[in-house]
């Protein structure tokens, strides 16, 4: 639509119903007269602009079913950019534009293998474990499981014994699966809280629990694994300490773990990591180490997705940004608003 | 438009946009399902190449998992690509499913939001459609640390360049706690030390009981009742820094002096009765002004028609009537002469204290009276009049009154008190901080101490030796049911059946199962010693059907996995997790070999029995 016939059906609207309309998408819009608004309207960015077109006509089509995704006219398809008018500039003066969608879903794709190179966190993780014992909360899926079992090669290298707890069955299993295949089905054993297998073996993986009864029984002097020989134990998704039901276990593990072992706890982020390691610092034999970030290694964005399949970014900004608030995407709030007003009913409609 | 996106709607979309693979979160088993089963009611599947790709991933997995062969949805996920995953589903199912995830291969994982932590693959997009999660039969919002585990999904590590997590709506989402948990900071985490009774039993195995102290105060639990008590005795620093002006003065603590001196001042203050007693004078008339005498006032004679007393006046009032014929009240002490004469006439209660004809009689009586009427002598007792100097005077007690520092003590008194209260309410407050877990230790020591497990000076007696090996959750009923010998002679089936009630503690409905009269008889008697021991441990659920369920697979040994999921309504993966934690508590049953050989042998062959098929695949 030519910025000629958006202007002229506009004009033809009432004052009231152009607010309606941009409601969401002009800030301030009910300062504005008719004449600014429109100019205001005409120098939208264009996806906003596309489905405000769709908003004008829809009413002339009389038909207020939702169009399938397949009818609809293309919300999305990039118009060339429109001369920034007076009004533009004057709206964003505080805030950067909102980014659309193409710009959300930029950089999508595979990136090519490259050869693995570790993260600073995980090589500091790592070296540190010679000597300290070390926390790491970092986000989900930034690589724990390399720190664990490069930690645990070391380990098995200079013929320690090597305990991984995780605090379900299941996870026990898939570490078990995957440690077999790099060190061999024969230097990893599983202890479950009726079976052992492999329980001389240099690496055994177990839950939480059967590490803690196996500190136990070696307190009241019934050892029957190598504990004497443990170089290291990893614990992790140690955030599980605070769990309800089956927190103390974690704590009964790390109070009674014999102090000739290192300690590797993996947790995902957690508010107080500082005061986890100052704790571990104040009973165990050597210092604790910290390492504690944000930074996830795949960057994540954030995108809403209405019940009639359209796509739009969720917040302003493209990144999602930790601790600095947050603002909603213009297109965001608009449709969430109107999702309500229908699901709601009546009560709730504006 | 729909309450919220349809799920194949969904996924066409995501992968129009190329957002594939992708994990969605629903909220709750049943949603999972009806997603897969809406793909089912779909024309169209994937490429053949795909769908070949992903039976022989299955069909791989089927060698070490045989329970994956004819799972019913192996043909739904080979065509559309996409599986549910939960905790409904056998660990087998799940394992096959990561696999398939991990190699790229499906295009939608449904899952709940309940078994974030369970969810151990990562995706390119994660779909969050709702804010809040049941919480023990509660919904509460997400926690920022929860939704960055369910955002932390999206995005794989060496295959996505961008990871994305897409919010859609359902009704009761909240968009605000999802956008503060996606740009927020986690929560701290609290610590949760709880004491139990095996916790006690095996501290006390390996530690002699003065050492118990010290170990409990290396609990995190400790660590952050610590820092409480940092904060707290540096308010207490500050206190203690406001109280040097109010240091020992004349006496050394004189803020409890004043106090005390303070409040018996008060006291004498308020010690003057609300009627003061009448003054002697007027106490020694009060007995002759009775109705009918004849007085004068200071306008003649008159005669009393009543006497009372009055809440607005202080002293005793009359009601007289003058010799001119007018009625008045006056006070008692306006008396001037009381006359040994009485004129008789019988009183009313109301006014005018009399009939009328008799007032008129008593004027006409008043004028006839002879003016040299004998008046009566009242002596007034004059001993009551030095009851006022009498009072005890409160330098008797307190030296306060003539105290050099008396001034400034009434000055700062009100300022040092309120500082002393606080700090004494603090010093409390860390004393039960420092203490609190050692007597938590203490009380439940005391019950094992009750119940025979422990000898007073807190050694292990030979129960206790024995009970501090079983490590599990209702360790208190399952140790008192042993030791009431319970179990003697039982059979495997039956000691299954009960681990299985006592372990079970999902609510979940199941449907009812026959059972034998003797598992019944069981139950019954577990859960009166159950009850009985209530106030000690939380009584487990005692379900009838998981316990007759677990009874049926002992006491067949020919009964298929699949003829006994078809029995009851639970989900499969419900009845693996159920019989999973039953051989756990056998197991713990199992370790009595010493003092229990003949039950051990028991959880032995019934743990045996247990482990077959699908029980029998993962170790």
């Amino acid at each position: 639509m030519t910025n000629e016939e958006l202007t002229g059906l506009l004009q033809a609207l009432p004052l009231r119903q152009l607010h309606d309309l941009t409601r969401g998408r002009v800030h301030r819009h009910f300062r504005l007269g008719k004449r600014r608004l429109i100019e205001v309207i005409l120098s939208l960015p264009p996806e906003s602009r596309s489905l405000l077109e769709v908003d004008v006509l829809k009413p002339k089509r009389q038909s207020p079913h939702q169009p399938s995704l397949e009818n609809s006219p293309q919300p999305f398809v990039a118009k060339p950019t429109q001369k920034k008018g007076r009004g533009k500039a004057k709206l964003s003066a505080s805030l950067e534009p909102p980014i659309t969608v193409s710009e959300l879903l930029d950089g999508l794709g595979v990136p090519t293998a490259q050869p693995f190179h570790a993260d600073p966190w995980q090589i500091e993780a790592i070296s540190k474990l010679a000597t300290n014992d070390v926390i790491a909360s970092v986000p989900t899926g930034s690589g724990k499981t390399y720190v664990a079992i490069e930690a645990t090669r070391r380990a098995l290298e200079q013929d320690q014994t090597v305990i991984y707890t995780s605090p379900l069955k299941a996870l026990s299993n898939t570490k078990y699966m995957e440690f077999s295949q790099l060190f061999g089905a024969d230097r990893v054993g599983i202890l479950t809280g009726d079976r052992k297998d492999n329980a001389q073996a240099p690496l055994l993986i177990m839950t939480t629990e059967i590490l803690r009864n196996l500190l136990y029984d070696a307190a009241s002097g019934q050892i029957d694994v190598r504990l004497n020989t443990l170089g290291l134990v990893i614990l992790d998704e140690s955030q599980y300490l605070a769990d309800p039901e089956r927190g103390v276990v974690w704590e009964e593990t790390i109070i009674f773990c014999p102090s000739q072992a290192r300690l590797l706890l993996l947790s995902a982020s957690i508010g107080n990591p500082q005061d986890l390691s100052s704790w571990l610092t104040s009973i165990r034999a050597v210092p604790c180490h910290l390492i504690h970030h944000q930074n996830r290694s795949v960057p994540l964005r954030a995108g809403y997705l209405h019940p009639d399949g359209v796509m739009v970014p969720f917040f302003r900004t493209r990144d999602i940004t930790k601790g600095r608030g947050f603002t909603f995407h213009p297109e965001t709030k608009r449709l969430l608003a109107q999702y309500e007003g229908e699901t709601l009913g009546h009560r709730n409609r504006r | 438009m729909p309450p919220a996106i349809h799920p194949v709607q969904l996924v066409e979309v995501l992968r129009r946009k190329q957002l594939t693979p992708a994990i969605v979160f629903l909220t709750s088993r049943r949603a999972c399902d009806e997603a897969i089963s809406a793909f089912q009611r779909q024309e169209g599947s994937l490429p053949p190449e795909r769908t070949q790709a992903i039976a022989t991933v299955l069909e791989q997995l089927a060698v070490d998992y045989p329970s994956i062969t004819g799972h019913p949805l192996m043909e739904t996920v080979a065509q559309f690509g996409v599986a549910a995953h939960h905790a409904g589903h056998l660990p087998s199912w799940k394992i096959a499913i990561e696999e398939l995830m991990r190699q790229g291969q499906l295009d939608a994982v449904f899952a709940t939001t309940t078994l974030a932590a369970g969810v151990d693959f990562p995706a390119r997009t994660v779909v969050i459609t709702q804010s809040s999660v049941r919480k023990a039969r509660d919904f509460s919002d997400l926690t920022v640390g929860e939704i960055q585990q369910l955002a932390g999904r999206g995005g794989r590590r060496g295959k996505d360049f961008v990871g994305f997590v897409m919010i859609t709506p359902s009704p009761y989402i909240d968009l605000q706690v999802l956008s503060k948990g996606l740009t927020g900071f986690p929560e701290a985490i609290e610590s949760q030390f709880v004491i139990s009774y095996p916790m006690v039993l095996n501290l006390l195995k390996a530690h002699p009981l003065d050492h118990i102290e010290g170990i409990l105060a290396k609990s995190f639990a400790q660590f952050q009742l610590n820092r409480r008590v940092d904060v707290h005795q540096n308010s207490l620093d500050t206190i203690h820094q406001d109280m040097r002006p109010f240091g020992p003065r004349v006496c050394t603590d004189w803020i409890s002096q004043w106090q005390v001196y303070d409040q018996a001042r008060r006291r004498h203050s308020q010690r003057r009765p609300a009627s003061q007693p009448d003054p002697p004078g007027t106490a020694a008339k009060l007995p002759f002004l009775t109705p009918g005498r004849v007085i004068r006032v200071s306008k003649g004679f008159a005669v009393i028609l009543r006497q009372y007393r009055s809440r607005g006046q202080r002293y005793p009032m009359l009601s007289i009537l003058r010799a001119k014929g007018t009625m008045t009240e006056s006070p008692a002490m306006m008396v001037n002469h009381i006359y040994d004469h009485v004129l008789e006439f019988t009183t009313l209660r109301a006014f005018p204290w009399c009939s009328p004809t008799t007032l008129s009689h008593l004027t006409h009586e008043l004028t006839q009276l002879p003016s040299n009427l004998p008046v009566l002598p009242v002596l007034a007792d004059e001993e009551q009049q030095n009851e006022e100097s009498l009072t005890p005077v409160l330098t008797d007690e307190f030296a306060c009154p003539t105290c050099p520092s008396q001034p400034a003590c009434r000055k700062d008194h009100a300022v040092a008190l309120r500082l002393r209260q606080k700090e004494k309410g603090i010093i409390k407050t860390i004393h039960a901080l420092r203490t609190g877990l050692w007597l938590r230790f203490q009380k439940k020591s005391h019950v094992l101490h009750k119940f025979g497990y422990l000898t007073a000076t807190s050694e292990l007696t030979s129960e206790g030796d024995w009970a501090r090996l079983i490590r599990i959750d209702h360790s208190l009923l399952i140790t008192e049911l042993i030791r009431m010998e319970a179990f003697a002679a039982i059979e495997p089936a039956l000691l299954a059946a009960v681990m299985a009630g006592i372990a079970h503690d999902d609510d979940r409905p199941g449907s009812y199962q026959r059972m034998s009269p003797g598992l019944s008889t069981m139950l019954h008697q577990v859960r009166a010693v159950a009850d009985s021991l209530a106030s000690y441990e939380d009584p487990p659920l005692l379900r009838t059907d998981v316990a007759a369920l677990t009874e049926q697979w002992i006491s067949q040994p020919t009964l298929s996995w699949a003829n006994l999921v078809r029995k009851t309504a639970m989900a499969e993966g419900d009845v693996y997790r159920l019989f999973a934690r039953t051989i756990e508590f056998l197991s713990q049953i199992q370790t009595l070999k010493i003092s229990h050989p003949s039950l051990a042998e028991t959880a032995i062959s019934a743990i045996t029995t247990m482990r077959r098929e699908v029980l029998e695949e993962l170790p």
